[in-house]
């Protein structure tokens, strides 16, 4: 049996992050998952991080060149926790000892809106 | 506006790449840095990096002296000061912290807190700098490359740095000091990562404007006689 939906006003206030990602080797979207928890979790805390939602709502891969492999992403997270958030995915680095860059290039309310930013 | 006044620079096909990265991201004036010994040849590229980025941002040159010999960065400084529109100088030694926030010729103290335990800055170190108008300069890369214990050792240098900024108001600019595409991130996320270290809106958005007015003040440098008076050409 399923939980019944909650009501509008008790529901979590969302947030879509529009992120560009450059990495120097693939990523798949489970590994990326694992990428931006690592890193909220880092930086920011395993109290704070809860406190963000954080879910990968789309992963796309935009093209290839000779130094670096981008993908753009869509993340939901919590609205009041967004500056939060930025600041722990922009403080990506390394992962598994290879070069990898996000940053958020767009914030919107819908996913809807979000892909303008794709 | 948002300026980055330290980019470092490199070959042309690598400045040509790390510009067009920074535009897309928003940054709408970078300066490329070159340490002492290649900013002579840094000036050569000038006008073929002009070329190809007319269109796509503005940009300039910083010198960035890298020495512990107070004697050679003052050396430095007279050989280079007409031909840089930014003069930086790495910090880290307490001499040379000291001996650059009193040398009014220098525009910027990069990175105080280099290879220390503490910030670099005092209360004496932070008069100087009000006093001489002389930038202290935080980067966001030593946050971005470093990690856990260390990182949160820079952050909190940063802190004691924004306590002293606080009751001192000397100048104060941040810059990215990027040296590959990966480096360089959306001003808004650099803007945030500096709002998580402790610093306000109004702090950030006047380290910005500090940066401008470096390359404003430098522009009209050779038409200073003194402090407070400067030659005009306006003949009204």
């Amino acid at each position: 049996m399923r939980l019944k939906v909650l009501p509008p006003t008790l529901r979590k206030n969302n947030r879509y992050l529009t992120l560009d990602i450059k990495s120097t080797f693939p990523i798949a979207k489970d590994e990326f998952v694992n990428i931006i928890w690592d890193v909220c979790i880092r930086f920011q805390g395993e109290c704070m991080t809860s406190n963000f939602n954080l879910w990968v709502m789309k992963f796309y891969e935009i093209e290839k060149t000779d130094e670096y492999i981008r993908y753009k992403s869509i993340v939901r997270c919590q609205r009041d926790f967004t500056e939060n958030v930025r600041s722990s995915l922009a403080l990506t680095y390394k992962y598994n000892g290879k070069a990898i860059s996000i940053t958020t290039v767009g914030l919107s309310g819908t996913i809807k809106a979000s892909q303008k930013f794709i | 506006m948002f300026f980055d006044l330290n980019i470092k620079g490199s070959s042309l096909e690598n400045n040509i790449k790390l510009a067009e990265q920074a535009s897309e991201y928003g940054w709408e004036h970078i300066n490329f840095s070159y340490n002492q010994n290649d900013f002579q040849n840094a000036l050569k590229l000038k006008d073929e990096l002009n070329d190809s980025l007319n269109s796509i941002i503005s940009f300039d040159y910083t010198l960035e002296i890298k020495s512990t010999n107070i004697n050679e960065i003052r050396k430095t400084v007279n050989k280079f000061r007409d031909r840089a529109s930014c003069i930086s100088v790495i910090g880290g030694n307490l001499k040379v912290n000291r001996a650059v926030l009193e040398n009014i010729k220098i525009d910027v103290l990069s990175r105080p807190y280099l290879k220390r335990y503490d910030s670099g800055m005092n209360h004496i170190l932070a008069k100087e700098s009000l006093h001489n108008n002389v930038a202290v300069e935080l980067c966001f890369k030593d946050i971005l490359r470093s990690y856990l214990a260390p990182r949160a050792k820079i952050i909190s240098n940063f802190r004691d740095i924004f306590t002293l900024y606080r009751k001192f108001d000397f100048p104060l600019i941040l810059s990215s000091r990027a040296e590959t595409i990966f480096d360089i991130k959306t001003t808004h996320d650099f803007v945030s990562v500096f709002k998580q270290a402790g610093l306000n809106d109004d702090e950030i958005n006047k380290s910005f404007i500090t940066a401008g007015d470096i390359l404003e003040f430098n522009k009209n440098r050779k038409d200073l006689i003194f402090k407070g008076v400067r030659r005009v050409n306006d003949e009204a």
